[in-house]
């Protein structure tokens, strides 16, 4: 078992599997991290030596992640939600923000805007 | 929820879209009266923060107090346009 930031891994694990669970990191910040640190794409969480893992841990605390980075975009849209602007009452009415139709197919919009938005 | 790309967002050069709104600066004591204005696409300016204006929506003037998280928004955004819709009984068949 590995600890990063907070979780225990397997020490079969992918990196970048690893990597990409945390909510912020996708398949390209996850590319740009692995980089910076001399990982290469099929390495598993066992390989890494304590100094990568280290710097790593210490790159992942320096960013916005899981929780913060949620509540974060929940007060960017509540900020909008508060002054009653127009993308702001969009997506307190669960509809499409950006000008899209909303004659048919409109599920993306109705399944995540709103105020208190998830993910 | 992605933020907007540096490359689609208005030039630098052009700098912010300033419409001439007649703006007064208010005496001690004195109420400033609203501002009419149909300019739904002039930026909220840091100077305007704590007028009140009465935007147009294409029928009425609705009547908007500019705060601080409102400057670098355009006018129009906070005056709706469209109608909620509500379902209306027909009488006679």
């Amino acid at each position: 078992m590995v600890f990063i930031y907070g979780i225990n891994f397997q020490e079969s694990r992918l990196v970048s599997r690893a990597l990409t669970s945390f909510y912020g990191i996708g398949p390209n910040v996850c590319k740009n991290l692995m980089a910076k640190f001399y990982i290469h794409n099929t390495a598993k969480v066992g390989d890494l030596g304590d100094r990568q893992i280290n710097s790593l841990a210490e790159e992942l605390s320096t960013m916005t992640l899981e929780n913060d980075l949620r509540r974060q975009l929940v007060d960017n849209i509540k900020r909008l939600r508060d002054m009653s602007s127009y993308r702001g009452r969009r997506h307190a009415m669960s509809l499409p923000v950006r000008g899209q139709n909303t004659r048919t197919q409109t599920m993306t919009a109705r399944k995540l805007n709103k105020v208190e938005r998830r993910g | 929820m992605r933020v907007t790309s540096p490359l689609l967002a208005r030039s630098v050069w052009k700098g912010p879209h300033i419409v001439p709104l007649p703006i007064v600066r208010p005496k001690q004591g004195e109420r400033v009266p609203p501002i009419k204005t149909q300019a739904r696409s002039a930026t909220i300016l840091p100077n305007f923060v704590g007028l009140i204006f009465q935007i147009h929506n294409g029928k009425i003037y609705n009547d908007v107090r500019i705060t601080e998280d409102m400057v670098g928004h355009k006018l129009g955004e906070f005056s709706a346009t469209r109608k909620k819709f509500t379902y209306k009984q027909t009488k006679n068949k």
